[in-house]
């Protein structure tokens, strides 16, 4: 299609944990301003993937990264690159919501803080609100900013989780299973909300709901014992995939 | 793609249970036409009585694949060869429900007309009537087969019965021209010929849901047709 950019592109992409190989020549783009969806079977590789766009997996001693890893055009996969840059970058929401064991107000300030953002505290407040907006929660906690983020609701918990991904203002946001402890209201906003941030951002969601896979993204890739069998637009994948397998997973008939 | 079962066993079920009631229904849609080109042909009318009573029958089947449609979307939310079998089945069945209520016109037409026919004008609506039971039998094997070739078959062929459709019409014109007092049967003989055209328009219907149902893509362009009969 004309106007995609690559925002991020791997190629030959192979994980190993020790002697165990988690992923094989993955080769893929994933295209700017875009949600990407990755599905596939528990163990496929498709969080050891994203882990790798971030240098998430840099934590794991046994953990080794082969292949190139591009994002905007740029290797990350090398040894000389100072990862926080990339986390900078390339922001992350988990399963479930972690929010630090500090006020709302502090869980979206850290971030701009350590990373030097807000020259003084008018900065730094507006960053706060801005990136509370952006999460949509704004309206839900301004007037209890220095409460606590643990007692938030779990969706409210996970919004203010992406709200801290956005205050660094990052250009990719990977998501892995988002919703997964959310019940379908909380859900539906952050579904919502992957759909007016990808205006901004680059999006790649990891799940486990078929459903939300389709509802969500735009590309869909399959993952399988650690291969990419298929990727696709998600409106092929969900009506007419090319591969069998894909078939099989997304229909339920897995053998 | 051949397809290994579901894991859900009910789920599997239901889908089963709507390709059966689709086959069900193609089958008593194929038996209405079939009982309408005779009621006409032998002018029986306790036949033609018979096909008005039991399009309800046609009916019952169009509301239960609805009904089983709209449940599987709601709970199952079926995708890939699982979403292209639900929204087919709803589109064939809704073909096959207007192919019911033709041939029931066509059983009313027929019991309409108060004198006998020529052997002539008979056999040219037998051959369109035979032409496109013929067709529906194809669409319905097609369906049953998940074939794309025999459903793109049945799609090409429907010229043919344009062309069949044009000849009866021809006849009738013919027919009306031999004497005023033909004008009563000569207008019932017009919507029955009409009719039968339809029929065959609604059996490529069904083809094109058959080949996307297999392929998941659509027949493309324009089918291949003979447009005299649309005229009149």
């Amino acid at each position: 299609m004309i106007n995609e950019k690559i925002k991020i592109s791997t190629k030959n992409l192979n994980v190993f944990y020790g002697s165990k190989q988690a992923l094989f020549d993955i080769s893929i783009n994933l295209v700017q301003n875009k949600v990407t969806a990755l599905i596939g079977p528990s163990g496929c590789g498709k969080s050891t993937f994203i882990r790798c766009l971030n240098r998430m997996n840099d934590v794991i001693d046994i953990c080794k990264v082969e292949g190139s890893i591009k994002i905007d055009g740029d290797e990350i996969n090398k040894k000389d690159l100072d990862v926080n840059l990339i986390r900078e970058k390339v922001g992350m929401v988990f399963q479930k919501p972690n929010p630090f064991p500090k006020s709302i107000y502090d869980n979206i300030a850290y971030g701009p803080r350590i990373h030097g953002l807000a020259e003084n505290r008018e900065d730094l407040d507006n960053i706060v609100e801005h990136s509370l907006k952006k999460a949509a929660l704004w309206d839900e906690v301004k007037d209890r900013l220095t409460q606590p983020g643990t007692g938030l609701s779990g969706g409210q918990q996970q919004r203010l989780c992406i709200a801290r991904t956005i205050s660094i203002n990052p250009d990719v946001i990977l998501m892995d299973e988002p919703c997964s402890a959310l019940d379908p209201i909380a859900t539906a906003k952050i579904e919502e909300l992957i759909d007016e941030l990808k205006e901004i951002y680059t999006i790649v969601i990891v799940t486990h709901s078929m459903s939300q896979a389709a509802r969500v993204s735009q590309d869909t890739g399959f993952f399988h014992l650690g291969k990419i069998l298929e990727f696709n637009s998600t409106e092929k994948i969900f009506k007419n995939p090319d591969n069998k397998l894909t078939q099989d997973y997304i229909t339920g008939r897995f053998g | 793609m051949n397809k290994p079962s579901h894991i859900v066993k009910s789920y599997e079920e239901q889908l089963k249970l709507l390709e059966e009631t689709i086959i069900k229904m193609g089958t008593k849609a194929e038996e209405q036409l079939s009982m309408s080109i005779d009621a006409f042909a032998k002018k029986d009318l306790e036949l033609a009585r018979k096909i008005i009573a039991e399009d309800e029958v046609i009916d019952a089947y169009e509301n239960s694949i609805e009904h089983q449609v709209v449940n599987l979307i709601a709970l199952r939310q079926p995708m890939g060869i699982d979403l292209r079998e639900t929204v087919t089945a709803l589109k064939i069945s809704s073909d096959l429900e207007r192919i019911g209520d033709l041939s029931k016109n066509i059983a009313k037409k027929t019991m309409l007309i108060n004198k006998n026919l020529s052997v002539n004008l008979i056999n040219s609506f037998n051959l369109l009537g035979n032409k496109v039971k013929k067709q529906l039998k194809s669409v319905i094997d097609s369906y049953l087969e998940r074939s794309k070739n025999f459903a793109k078959n049945v799609w090409e062929s429907d010229e043919q019965a344009d062309i069949l459709t044009n000849q009866c019409m021809e006849d009738v014109i013919k027919y009306l021209k031999e004497d005023e007092q033909n004008l009563q049967n000569g207008a019932q003989l017009l919507f029955i010929a009409k009719n039968l055209e339809r029929i065959g328009d609604h059996t490529t219907n069904i083809a094109e849901q058959v080949y996307f149902l297999v392929t998941g893509e659509y027949l493309e362009g324009d089918r291949p047709k003979n447009t005299e009969s649309e005229m009149l």
